[in-house]
């Protein structure tokens, strides 16, 4: 062949190579439009779905918690109740529609001591004969940098008065966890009279700690 | 000359140690009798707040007086002293330093299991030794109430012994413990 055919065929072979690369370019550019495209409409499809349903979860009784940490003479005692319920609705992306609900057996009180747990349910602490439930109900609930937040009411010893809970929210093939706690004044509710209203035996600062199993209830 | 009264005197530490826990043990007798027959209340803890302060700083002391003594022979007995005497003696201090021991043991035990925990003055909690436990906690608290009897009786039998050393014997085994005092050199 002549060095001039050769020069000719060459060029051809390089004129190809650039032409099917400017037709897989193209293919690419194509392909990310309609995949980020298919992504928005996923987005928007799910954001009106959440809208509409957070998961209404019923709580395991038998693998959840719920605690208070008081400070007593300098040290702080922890206590239980065995008898609460919760219902939760609640998804991470239907945050405008969840809400808790929590009732709690004050008389289940369990403090380790049985001399203190006839103290607290008595007409100076609970007062459970009059007052046999706390109760437990959120207005809204907001994303935090480390979970949650919610703003609720906390009806205990016949007041009502907001308290803040911050929590986390684990849904996991092994189970679905609320983690939380809160932090009250117990004078706030009257909680503490005669002998315990003072502060110095049992400081007016607890802490509410929680840990919901729970499962969905539809 | 000051190196032959060291040997027959209890040395400045030694009645730091002693006097201190001394004067602390009696403090722990009255918070625990004023508190005994309170309900539970907010004086009632109060007391017994500063009744496991004070024993947890008597454990404390206790752990530094053993680690003091091991390092330092105490002043011998008079020579006068019978076998039985000595025997008696020494088996009454070797019990008085078993219960600055035993009896803050006992006490942090009990309130781990009751799940009252242990604060020091305020400042900070002494961890729990142990879970919640009714039938521990009864246990714990009948071996420290007899321990305390126990105390009380030997506390008293040390106390007749110093006085009968001195007003009796006329030795200076209670003047050698005594600050601010010199021993009469005898025999």
């Amino acid at each position: 062949m002549d060095p001039l055919g050769e020069a000719v065929m060459r060029r051809a072979r390089i004129l190809r190579a650039r032409g099917r690369a400017a037709l897989s370019v193209t293919a690419l550019t194509v392909a990310a439009a309609l995949s980020v495209g298919a992504a928005f409409t996923g987005a928007g499809g799910d954001a009106r779905a959440a809208d509409a349903a957070p998961v209404h979860y019923a709580m395991v009784a038998a693998q959840s918690h719920l605690e208070f940490i008081g400070t007593q003479a300098g040290a702080p005692f922890t206590g239980v109740f065995h008898s609460f319920t919760a219902n939760i609705d609640f998804a991470p992306d239907a945050l405008a529609g969840s809400k808790f609900d929590v009732s709690i057996t004050l008389a289940s009180v369990d403090s380790g001591d049985k001399e203190r747990d006839d103290t607290i349910r008595g007409t100076d602490v609970f007062d459970v004969a009059h007052y046999p439930t706390a109760h437990y109900v959120t207005h809204a609930i907001t994303r935090t940098a480390s979970g949650y937040s919610a703003s609720g009411s906390l009806t205990l010893h016949g007041v009502t008065r907001e308290v803040p809970v911050q929590f986390t929210f684990a849904s996991a093939a092994s189970g679905t966890k609320l983690v939380g706690s809160a932090q009250l004044k117990r004078l706030d509710f009257g909680v503490g009279q005669g002998d315990w209203k003072s502060t110095d035996a049992v400081k007016n600062e607890v802490k509410v700690a929680f840990t919901l199993v729970l499962s969905p209830a539809h | 000359m000051p190196n032959t009264t060291v040997s027959t005197r209890y040395s400045a530490a030694a009645q730091l140690f002693h006097w201190i826990i001394a004067a602390l043990i009696v403090v722990q007798f009255s918070l625990a009798w004023s508190a005994d027959d309170l309900p539970l209340g907010s004086r009632k803890l109060a007391l017994l707040a500063w009744h496991k302060s004070f024993g947890m700083t008597i454990l404390m002391l206790a752990v530094l007086r053993l680690l003091w003594r091991l390092r330092h022979t105490p002043p011998p007995l008079p020579a006068d002293m019978s076998k039985l005497e000595r025997a008696l003696a020494r088996s009454t201090h070797a019990a008085l330093y078993a219960l600055i021991f035993i009896m803050p043991l006992t006490g942090w035990l009990m309130s781990s299991a009751k799940n009252y925990s242990v604060s020091w003055f305020g400042l900070f909690t002494w961890p729990n030794l142990v879970g919640r436990n009714e039938r521990a906690f009864e246990l714990l608290r009948d071996t420290h109430d007899a321990l305390s009897i126990c105390l009380l009786s030997i506390a008293i039998l040390h106390l007749l012994a110093a006085l009968k050393h001195h007003f009796w014997n006329h030795d200076d085994v209670l003047v050698r413990m005594l600050p601010w005092t010199r021993s009469v050199k005898r025999s």
